[in-house]
């Protein structure tokens, strides 16, 4: 007996409000592998205004975009932060890329203008910094199977992201600025929460990180899966290859980062970011009532 | 006085001293240095060209600035020439060859740099190879097209008279950083301009039309007015689509390019600025298409000779430009309609080219709207299509190809019939293309360009037709392979 084929629920969260990076690759990257193998998807778009039911998805997707596209998200965000919330903790699986990693952090301070709240499941706060880190990033990653991924892509931001101790990187940056520049660490991770700064975009490069995201998201939806069809992933493997050899190249863009954040982080501590329960106190003369740490009456109270 | 965003000196400011007075300005030791650097700028321009090593299109502006740095502000300022900065994502070439035409019916000599020297030193060289060793220009019109990243150094020095943006797209924001912070540097050069100075926009870009409302300058919205067209607006190229005063999504009564159209925002009002230059009818064909223009000057029918909406937008700016360079001899509807009918395409844009047995189409891609509107282009073709698409990593193309993802590629697959990727982001291209629906296993993978290029001839039948899509660097790297092959001439921008 065939077993039934099995349906992955994806979630789009503003695919035009934060779509600035070819980022609608990574879900082109989903849906493809999840063809190739005979697996069914559903894509649900969610934008401003609309709130999906999170308890019928597996697979969140939310991007990146600009400052104001960004603050405009932070403010639907609070709509939809309580079903969200919950999904994440029952295990839903979810990629955020570049402003939508800082968006799922507790703030994103601009270097001007008010600070953006996140929804704080990721133990992370961003601070505005003076220069972007723009260049190619190579990154390390053991995603609890022992088994050590090689993650490449580009990155483009200004925000410093550090994380928190309750969050873990997601990989080990080899070449690049990654987080901050400063302590090594790429993205961030909690539960199935995957949160990066690369984009380019992501997953068609790091086919094993999609391939995670859908099996993840398989086991999400069903108790019994098996694993996923190998695929034959050989363009995928040349362009991350490449990839690679551009981050590494000397005197790249990421060796002149490589570069000026050891110098830096030789004068610098990495900055202390402030756990949940002061959140309040920081915020206190700044945005106060946009970082109140009672983030569920702030959500729930728009 | 105002400043133009910029830190330069203020003492050669047209504001202090009318055009012509800056050589009772400027000291002896000035005038030697100038001298010496445009001297050493024409010597590195004929010892590249004697050498071989390219047309010296930088070379001479790098050397140049380096013996004085203020070359291309004090030759700038010496001239009584008309001086015209085109910027903007898309565009700026074709709208450069436009207006330049347009200006030399209308009786003005006309000075243009290449468009692949559009940075400061491209700039600057420009102007060394139009000054004599005293700084002075023949030219009348020194028409620059520059890149939108470096406007707002080049703006400073150069002072202009006319200032044309085409459009703000998303184009290498590895470059470019973010939309609105390129969009806040445009700006502080409209806030520069002089009251005497003009800033032509295009009023259907969202984006462009809302820059600095407070500024002195006279403005010229150009855009198209025409009933009937337009339609949705693309989900995936559309960069601009939400208010930008009030962040609301807007609503287009028409949409004729990507972001571009007639637009209100239903929360806070924000509208399209009444239009100085409209287009009131297109009648498109596939070569081109006519066009009713209505401006302060009359009316004009013009015959745009190049296909494709974003053209009919080059010519409106072209026309715009001449509006507000006022000409010497005033151009009748008759005169301008020549002179724009005798444009041809910048090289690289969907340029024709017989090679032997085949047809190639060279089309130069450099963002999402102008690769789905080359697309767009070819797709109105009939038969399937051989292609041949290469990008590369060099300081012109930038580094980041994450935009080839928003791009309508899938559209092409289903009419692939060969395919081979090149440049030394071959990889990148491969794995679009696969995931756009293509066969990995049946794609040549050829880094090299002049290996790609045998291949996709050789896999296109004779008598057929090999499409090419190229970055700007691998798109001249292919020319300069048929040229030498007889297949094209020269590119012929100066």
């Amino acid at each position: 007996m065939t077993p039934a084929p099995k349906t992955v629920r994806i979630c789009h969260l503003y695919p035009r409000l934060l779509s600035v990076a070819g980022d609608r690759g990574n879900l082109l990257a989903l849906t493809q592998r999840c063809t190739w193998r005979g697996i069914r998807y559903r894509v649900t778009e969610a934008d401003v205004g609309e709130v999906p039911d999170f308890t019928q998805t597996d697979l969140i997707l939310l991007h990146g975009g600009q400052d104001r596209e960004m603050t405009a998200a932070s403010r639907d965000l609070a709509a939809k932060a309580g079903p969200l919330r919950d999904a994440i903790e029952s295990d839903a699986v979810v990629l955020a890329v570049c402003a939508g990693y800082q968006l799922l952090g507790r703030y994103y301070a601009p270097p001007e203008g008010e600070p953006i709240p996140g929804l704080g499941v990721l133990d992370v706060a961003t601070e505005g910094g003076p220069a972007r880190f723009i260049g190619h990033v190579a990154a390390a990653c053991d995603l609890g199977s022992g088994e050590q991924h090689q993650l490449t892509g580009f990155e483009n931001h200004s925000g410093r992201t550090y994380l928190g101790r309750g969050a873990r990187p997601l990989g080990r940056v080899l070449a690049g600025a990654g987080n901050n520049g400063e302590d090594g660490t790429e993205g961030a991770r909690y539960r199935e929460v995957y949160a990066t700064y690369l984009h380019g975009p992501v997953l068609p490069k790091n086919p094993w990180l999609a391939d995670h995201l859908l099996s993840r998201a398989l086991a999400h939806r069903y108790p019994d899966v098996d694993p996923l069809a190998p695929l034959t992933d050989q363009a995928e493997a040349r362009a991350s290859a490449a990839a690679f050899r551009l981050a590494r190249r000397p005197g790249g863009p990421a060796g002149r980062w490589r570069a000026a954040a050891a110098a830096l982080s030789r004068f610098r501590r990495p900055a202390e970011i402030p756990s949940g329960a002061h959140l309040a106190e920081t915020s206190a003369n700044g945005g106060a009532d946009a970082l109140s740490a009672d983030k569920e009456t702030r959500w729930t109270s728009h | 006085m105002r400043t133009i965003a910029g830190n330069e000196d203020p003492a050669a400011s047209r504001d202090s001293a009318p055009a012509g007075a800056y050589k009772t300005l400027i000291t002896p030791s000035a005038q030697a240095r100038l001298t010496l650097a445009l001297a050493g700028g024409k010597a590195a321009g004929t010892a590249a060209r004697m050498l071989g090593v390219g047309g010296g299109t930088s070379f001479p502006g790098i050397v140049a600035r380096r013996i004085d740095p203020r070359v291309l502000q004090k030759a700038a300022a010496a001239s009584d020439a008309r001086k015209v900065i085109v910027t903007g994502s898309n565009g700026k070439t074709t709208t450069c060859r436009m207006l330049a035409a347009l200006a030399r019916a209308g009786g003005l000599r006309v000075t243009q740099n290449r468009s692949g020297s559009n940075l400061l030193q491209g700039v600057t060289s420009a102007a060394v190879a139009e000054s004599d060793l005293l700084g002075r220009m023949d030219a009348q019109m020194l028409l620059l097209e520059v890149d939108e990243a470096t406007v707002r150094l080049v703006a400073p020095e150069l002072r202009p008279d006319t200032f044309l943006i085409t459009n703000i797209f998303r184009d290498q924001l590895d470059r470019f950083g973010e939309l609105y912070s390129m969009a806040r540097k445009l700006e502080a050069v409209i806030d520069g301009l002089p009251a005497s100075a003009t800033a032509v926009l295009n009023g259907d870009d969202p984006l462009v039309a809302s820059l600095a409302p407070g500024a002195s300058a006279r403005r010229l919205y150009y855009g198209i007015q025409a009933g009937g067209a337009g339609g949705q607006v693309p989900e995936h190229a559309a960069d601009t689509i939400r208010c930008v005063r009030c962040q609301h999504m807007l609503s287009y009564r028409a949409v004729h390019l990507s972001h571009l159209g007639d637009y209100r925002c239903p929360a806070c009002g924000a509208a399209r600025p009444p239009l100085d230059v409209a287009v009131t009818e297109i009648r498109a064909f596939d070569t081109g298409s006519e066009i009713t223009v209505e401006t302060p000057e009359g009316s004009y029918t013009l015959q745009v000779p190049l296909p494709g909406m974003h053209n009919v937008y080059n010519a409106a700016a072209a026309l715009a430009g001449q509006i507000a360079l006022s000409l010497p001899r005033p151009l009748g509807p008759e005169q301008a309609r020549r002179a724009l009918a005798g444009v041809r395409p910048a090289f690289g844009r969907l340029e024709e080219i017989r090679a032997g047995e085949r047809q190639v189409v060279l089309a130069f891609v450099k963002n999402p709207t102008s690769y789905n509107t080359t697309l767009r282009e070819v797709l109105r073709r009939p038969g399937r299509k051989h292609v041949l698409a290469a990008h590369s990593n060099t300081v012109v193309d930038g580094e980041d190809f994450a935009w080839l993802w928003d791009t309508e590629i899938e559209q092409l697959v289903p009419q692939l019939a060969s395919l081979t990727v090149s440049g030394t982001r071959a990889e990148e291209v491969w794995l679009r293309f696969k995931y756009a629906g293509a066969d990995p296993a049946l794609t040549e993978v050829l880094p090299g360009r002049l290996a790609a290029l045998d291949a996709a001839l050789t896999g296109t039948p004779s008598g057929e037709c090999l499409y090419i899509f190229a970055g700007y660097t691998p798109m001249r790297e292919l020319r300069g392979i048929m040229q030498r092959r007889g297949w094209v001439r020269p590119s012929w921008e100066e």
